[in-house]
Formats: structure tokens, sequence, C-alpha cells
């Protein structure tokens, strides 16, 4: 029954799918094929393009007398050099014959880059992508010139991954220039970048970005395909493209890496990951992503790796602070008071005499009141942004504790739950565990801390049976490879990196040569 | 094959550790007190080697019929009717022990813990995510125990490492004051818990590395052999003759604990801790039964029998016992005779019969 619903289902999905795509597609429907007359083709031109005054159609004559039709759209290239480049050389060159495109490209035209195009559909997305068209009458085949300019911001440090030491670049919004970044820090023709359109509006640019003999050849299969079966209308960021590959839609936790970072993204291709960019997003795609590696931070590898460790395991440290620390404060006051040592038990006694909540209800008003003052934070004008911490963060924190509506200790655990939520260095990975931390803290006012162990069980429980292309999450923890875990129980120093992740980099394992610890003793040795 | 995960040796080996010491830490040291005295922390050892004799016979057995489970092998050895009838009294033991571990483990958190809270929900909580844990199958089940044994591990030996200024090592002479009589009684208690690892069999086809399952099992019996001694020890040496009277010596033990006057009565996080590796101890068994059912009855997957189990669980946990006192009388007297008929006799009767039909074919 529920088998022949389902069935049911499906088949009327398959048929809405149909159709949308259809609908979608409808206003493509042209004459396929440039036609030899330029007239015919200017109408399907002017047809295709009618209500769009960014579009510009000028008819020229070429300098052997043959009429000739340029299509661009205003503002995407850079019409000092058509002027210089094409129209002069078109115009003016004397020995110049229309009737072959090749000789055009190869004698007259003063551009880098120019293709032919044969139909319709190309031309739209030539023209779309900001190439310029050119037409002549009496031949069936145009000409694409690569003279895109457009404005664009300059590639500067990424806001959400600050570093004080490493590299200050970061990918911006157009493909082209985040694929020469990762070009410029991988220099070898093994790094292979392959692109496909998708959205059927929107056709946007994807490059998926991998080394070849390093990344296993079923996982690039296996991420091409994912890309292959989205259907959608728009790609305007990399999210959308995250929420339609990723495994576990339902899951809490991210399994898709984003980073802004050419580094981060070069060093995950080093070590096997496929990297997804999309055009018209700074945030590119790692995966497969795991649990431990949401909790690196590129900085961990340019400090040295006493340093990083220590840092590391502060911010494992935290991130249980971050899970559970209200939840403990709760359960050690409601069931397990021997817990507490008793002058900290008495002054925090104290300080709750006048409460008229339950622990519980005073911990989620809190914990909801910092979740809104960050989200206010986020989305308020720069200049505004001050304010609103001062009046949130010192005057509702210090009144409601003035008026007694919480308790001081209270309101220092929500503090430092919210500052250690923060040393979480992806902030997506942040969000998840901070949205954890309300399930666990009805558990712990329910059950104490056996409802917080159980919660943590279930955490776990749910961590260990997600996989992001493959790759178990909480690898390589579990399943323990003990090689593997050089990057997550410590950071080991360069010179001990010497093999690559087994679960990613297993075709390709060494990475350096191995014994190059340096020493005094080695010092002038060649 | 039901099963498509894949686990390693000592991925089993990591499964098995708390499925024999979470219960066994807990109650084994005061069972053990009842009959060998002094000698309490001799009895596990003696008792270990049913704990190696049964991992042996797991491994012989699983040899003889590779990628097979106890309820399969056994319609091969004693043919369809009989071997039907064993299968069910495998999947009946282990429907019954899971029910007995969850009381013994509900059991125990009342007791402690939360005085005033139904059983029921402590029944419910430990099942719901035991039960999510076993859907997800035996590589989860597996990744889960990775990350909580060796948290669970380290506890134990920190807690002794915090006791070592109360212990008094002195209260174990004289040893043998009675001879070896009083460490054998003593020693039947551990056995039972030793003779679970026959669960084993229902892990073994499922190894990547099958050659190593023996030598992986036989470890993990030492280091359960080691933990059970020890506690036993630990909880000797701190509270002498009184040990048999104290129901949870080490949960006791714990409060005991003080460092620098600031980590005092550290019984509520060792209970925490523990509730993980009971959680482990039931996920095995549980997967074991769920597991066991869907090849007794010849399922495509064992998925759909997981959750109404949980509640049959809960119903056996509840029959277990009329109160704290019938369960340890149970887990006392009758329950070693009971599982090691099972776990250990049975399997001795499949494996020569399987060795006659092998030997005549």
């Amino acid at each position: 029954m529920i088998r022949r619903f389902t069935q049911k289902m499906k088949k009327s999905n398959q048929n809405f799918k149909e159709e949308t795509v259809k609908a979608l597609n409808e206003k493509e429907e042209q004459p396929k094929e440039l036609s030899i007359d330029l007239k015919q083709n200017e109408e399907v031109i002017h047809a295709i393009y009618d209500n769009s005054f960014d579009i510009v159609i000028r008819p020229f004559s070429a300098s052997d007398g043959t009429k000739g039709l340029m299509i661009y759209i205003d503002g995407l290239c850079n019409t000092e050099e058509i002027n210089e480049n094409v129209l002069t050389p078109l115009m003016k060159d004397a020995e110049l014959t229309t009737n072959n495109i090749d000789t055009i490209i190869e004698q007259h035209l003063t551009i880098s880059e120019a293709t032919k195009v044969h139909t319709f559909n190309e031309l739209i997305e030539e023209v779309s992508s900001g190439h310029p068209i050119i037409l002549f009458d009496g031949n069936a085949t145009g000409c694409s010139l690569s003279v895109e300019q457009f404005e664009m911001r300059s590639v500067d440090e990424p806001e959400a991954e600050q570093v004080v030491r490493g590299p200050r670049d970061g990918f911006i919004e157009p493909l082209i220039v985040n694929t020469a970044l990762l070009r410029l820090r991988i220099k070898s023709p093994r790094l292979k970048i392959k692109t496909m359109k998708i959205g059927i509006q929107s056709r946007t640019n994807v490059a998926i970005a991998y080394i070849e003999e390093v990344a296993d050849s079923t996982l690039i299969e296996e991420a091409e395909n994912r890309l292959k079966r989205i259907e959608v209308d728009a790609v305007l960021e990399s999210g959308n493209i995250e929420e339609m590959i990723e495994d576990h839609p339902y899951s809490p936790f991210p399994q898709i890496l984003n980073t802004e970072r050419t580094d981060v993204a070069s060093s995950y291709l080093l070590e096997g990951h496929v990297v997804i960019l999309v055009d018209g997003s700074p945030m590119a795609l790692v995966a497969p992503t795991t649990f431990y590696s949401l909790m690196q931070s590129a900085e961990d590898y340019y400090q040295r790796f006493l340093i990083s460790t220590t840092i590391r395991w502060l911010r494992y440290l935290f991130l249980v602070i971050a899970l559970t620390l209200p939840s403990l404060y709760v359960a050690a006051l409601t069931y397990h008071h021997e817990m507490v040592p008793t002058a900290l038990m008495i002054s925090i006694a104290t300080g709750r005499e006048q409460i008229p909540f339950p622990a519980m209800v005073e911990a989620f008003l809190m914990e909801v009141i910092f979740e809104v003052l960050r989200e206010a934070g986020l989305r308020l004008p720069k200049q505004i942004g001050p304010a609103v911490s001062i009046v949130g963060g010192l005057i509702i924190g210090e009144a409601a504790v003035t008026a007694g509506i919480v308790s001081a200790p209270m309101v220092i655990v929500v503090a430092v739950t919210g500052v250690s939520s923060f040393a979480i260095p992806r902030y997506n990975a942040g969000i998840s565990i901070r949205m954890l931390r309300f399930p666990l803290l009805f558990l712990a006012g329910m059950l104490g801390l056996l409802g917080i162990m159980v919660g943590l069980i279930g955490i776990i429980v749910h961590l260990s049976s997600i996989r992001s292309f493959g790759v178990p999450y909480l690898a390589p923890m579990a399943p323990a490879n003990f090689s593997d875990m050089k990057d997550v129980m410590m950071r080991v120093p360069k010179w001990a990196q010497n093999t690559r992740p087994r679960l990613t980099g297993e075709s390709n394992k060494n990475r350096q040569s191995p014994q190059q610890k340096p020493s005094p003793e080695r010092g002038g040795e060649s | 094959m039901i099963e498509k995960g894949r686990i390693s040796a000592m991925q089993m080996a990591i499964l098995m550790y708390p499925a024999i010491i979470a219960t066994g830490v807990l109650i084994v040291p005061s069972l053990t007190a009842e009959n060998a005295g002094r000698d309490l922390w001799i009895s596990p050892i003696i008792g270990s080697s049913i704990g190696f004799l049964t991992v042996y016979l797991a491994y012989k057995l699983h040899q003889y019929y590779p990628g097979q489970t106890v309820i399969q092998y056994s319609e091969e050895i004693l043919g369809k009717p009989l071997g039907k009838a064993i299968g069910f009294l495998f999947l009946f033991l282990y429907l019954h022990l899971n029910g007995v571990i969850v009381r013994e483990y509900a059991e125990f958190v009342i007791g402690v813990f939360l005085l005033n809270t139904p059983m029921q929900v402590i029944y419910g909580t430990i099942i719901i995510v035991c039960a999510f844990a076993v859907r997800g199958g035996l590589e989860v089940v597996a990744r889960t125990a990775l990350i909580f044994v060796p948290v669970v591990t380290f506890l134990i030996f920190v807690l002794i490492v915090l006791l070592i200024n109360d212990l008094d090592p002195t209260n174990m002479l004289p040893v043998f004051e009675k001879g070896v009589t009083p460490a054998l009684k003593g020693s039947i208690a551990p056995q039972a818990w030793f003779s679970e690892f026959f669960v084993m069999s229902f892990l073994l086809p499922y190894l990547v590395d099958q050659e190593n399952g023996l030598k992986w099992g036989m470890t993990t019996a030492i280091f359960v052999m080691v933990t059970l001694s020890m506690t036993n020890l630990v909880a000797l040496f701190l509270f002498g003759d009184f040990v048999d009277s104290i129901l949870y010596p080490v949960m006791s033990a714990a409060r005991y604990v003080s460092v620098a006057e600031f980590f005092e009565h550290l019984e509520s996080v060792v209970m925490a801790l523990w509730v993980a590796g009971a959680f482990v101890k039931i996920c095995v068994f549980y997967y074991a039964l769920s597991l066991g059912t869907a090849q007794w009855l010849k399922l495509s997957e064992y998925k759909a029998v997981v959750l109404p189990f949980g509640f049959l669980i809960i119903i056996f946990a509840r029959w277990s016992g009329d109160n704290l006192a019938d369960l340890k009388d149970f887990l006392g007297t009758p329950a070693p005779w009971y599982l090691l008929t099972f776990q250990v006799a049975l399997p001795i009767l499949l494996i020569i019969i399987a060795f006659i039909k092998k030997r005549r074919a």
C-alpha cells in the first residue's frame, strides 16, 4: 500500500519535473543553426532580445562591402578594445574577405581569444558571458570575441576566515579569477579544472578542481555525477549547490566545507579532495569533509606545531564547553548539588535566591537572548552594531541581574558558552553546535547528567552514521586510523607530514621525502 | 548478506571490552566478595578461563562456517528443525539478557542518582539511543564505541590514580586464608560475564581481517580480566572486609576522591561516563538480537525489527525481577548456570557435532 503510494508520488514527481524543465526551456525554442542570410539572423536576435535595453546590436559594413552585425551586452565588454582591435581592422583593412571566419580570426582580429559559433544557443551563451559576436552576411558562422570586462572587487582578505600569519588573498566572485588564484598556488599541470553549466535560467559556470593522481577517480566521478543531477532554475551561490549534493540533508552538521581562502582550498586539493567553485560566489566547496576538518583553521599550519597543537586542543575543549556548559550548569544545580564544591555552591545559591525561574528556564531565556543579540549584531549596519552590543550585552545583562530575573553566574555561563562557540573556526559548524545546545539543555533539565549523556550519545551516534562523499564523518578517529590522527589529535610538524590521509589520498600516498627533520648537525649538509 | 558493513578485528575488540565490563565493574565486585571474601581479586583471573574458552569456541565455530552467525550455522549443524529451535533459544537468551542488562543499568541510575524518576523513562531514553545506533548498522555501533571506550577506560584508570592515597594494600592479606575454595566459588559470577564473549559470534563474520579475530578476542579477554581484577583489588584496598556489603564498590570509591578540596564527589561524572559504556554494551546485545532475528526469519534486512525489540527489551527489563535484591539474587545464583549452559555448553555441543560431521564428509 505504502509502496504503491510512493510509486505514484514518484511518477507524478517525474511528470512534474519534465513539465517544469520543458516550461523553462520553452523560451529557447529558436531555430538552431545560424542562417546565411544576415537579415534573418538579425530578426531572430531582435526577437530573442526584445525589451532588453542593455543589448547592443550594431550593424556595420566590412571593408569589402559586406554587411556585418555585432551583438554584445553593454557593460560586460571592453568597448575600447572592440573599437581598436575589432572594428578598426574589419572596417579599414584592405585585403579582408568575409566568407572565411578562420582567416579573419587569424589575420585581422588583434585580440587574444576568438572562437567560432554556429548556433543561436551558442550565440546566446557567448553574448551572456560578455563575449561580443560578429556575424557577416553570407556566412553561417559567427565569431565570438573574448574581450569581456566587468566590474569586480579586488582580491582581498576573507572576512570570515582571518589569520594573523598566512596569505591574505581570498576568492572573489568571478570564477575565472578564482581558478587563476588556484593555479597561482598549484602550478603543476596535474591540477585539473573541469566546468559545467548548472541552472536553466542562470546558466552558472560551476568548476570542479582536483589534482590528477592524487584525488581518487571514483570521488571525482561521484562529484561530477552529483553536480549533473542538479536541475534547478538558478544557482546564485555555492550554498545552493551544497544543499543539492550533500549526503544527509536532514543532518544539522555541514558535510561540505566552504572556504574563501585560496590556501585552504589548495591544501585540500593536495590531500586529494575535490574543490567546487561556483561563478558568482567567493565560497569554494570542499568535499569530502570530516568533522575534524571543521575544527581546523588555516593558521594551524603556519604557526609552529607545538602552538598549533595546543590551540587545537583548546578548540576541542571550547567545542565541548559550547555544547554542554549551560546544560552541565543546569544539571549540577538541579540534580547534582554534591558535584559543586560547597563554597561555590553557597555563592551560586545566594545569587539565585530571588530568581523566580527554575535553572533550566533561566538558562533557556539567557541563551535565546544571546542568540538574538548575535543574529541582530550580524545584520545591523556597521555604525549601529556597537550600540546594540552595548545595550544588549551590558545593560540587559547587568540590569537583568540587578532586577533579580537572572543570576550572575548564569550570565557568566552564557557568556562563556557564547564566546567558546566562536572559537570554532568554521562559522557554520559553530551554528550547528549552538543549536544542539538547546535540546541538551532540555534533557539536562529533565534527567540531569544522565540526560546530557543520552543527548551526547545520540549526537555521536548520528555523527558516526553520516558520511561525506563516502568518507565517514568522524574519520580518522572512528573508524580509527592512527597515521591520519597526526592531523587531528595534534598537528605534526611539516617534516613529519609524510603521507596523505588514507581516505582521500590513498592512490598517491607519499607527499614528501621522509626524514627531513632539521637539526643543527644537518646544517651545512648538502 | 544482511549486514553490509565491515569492521576491523580491533574495532571488534573495542566493542567487546565494554560489552563485558560495563556492568561487570559495577556488580561483579560485590557478587564475588560474597563468596570469595578477601580473595575476590583472584576470582576474575580464574573466571577468565571461561572467557578464553568462549572466545576460542566462537572463533572455531566461525572457522568451520565462515561468514555465518550462530543462528545460521546451528541450522547447518543440526538440521533445520533442531537448528531453528537452537536459534530460537539463543535469540530468547539475548532478549532476556538484554532485558537484564537494561534493568541493571536502570536500577543503578535510579538507585544512586535519579531517585524519583520513573524507571520507564530511564529504560526508554537508553533504548531510543541504542535503537538509533543499532539501526545505523554494525559500523555505526563500532565507531560510536571507538569514541567512547577510550574515554571510559581512561576514566577508570584516572579514578584509580586519584584514589591511591586512600588505598591500603595490607587489606588483601592474608591471601588464600581458607584455601582456594572461596576464590573458586567467587569466580562463578565473573564466569557468567566472561561467557558473554560468545556474542562475538555475531561480529566475527563481519570482520575485514578474519585472521586476527582470535588474537584480538583473546586480547580483549585479557584486558577484561585485568580490569575486573583491578577494580576488585581497588575495592578491597579501599573498603577492606566491608566490600561485600557495598552494592556498587566502584561508585562508592568515586565518592572518596578528593583532589585539592575542589574535585570532590566525582560519582556523577563517573555515572555519566559509565552510561556511555552501558550504551555500548546494550548496543552489542541489541544488535546481536536484531541481526539474529532477521537471519532466523530470513528477512532481507533487520532494521524493521529493531524498534519492536526495543519495546520487548523494556518489558523483559521489567520482568527481570521485582527489585534490586531480586535482580542481584538472579545474577548471583541462577544466572551463571543459565548463561554458561547457553554460551559455553551449547557451543561445545555444536562444535563436537560439527567436528564429527566434517570428519565424515
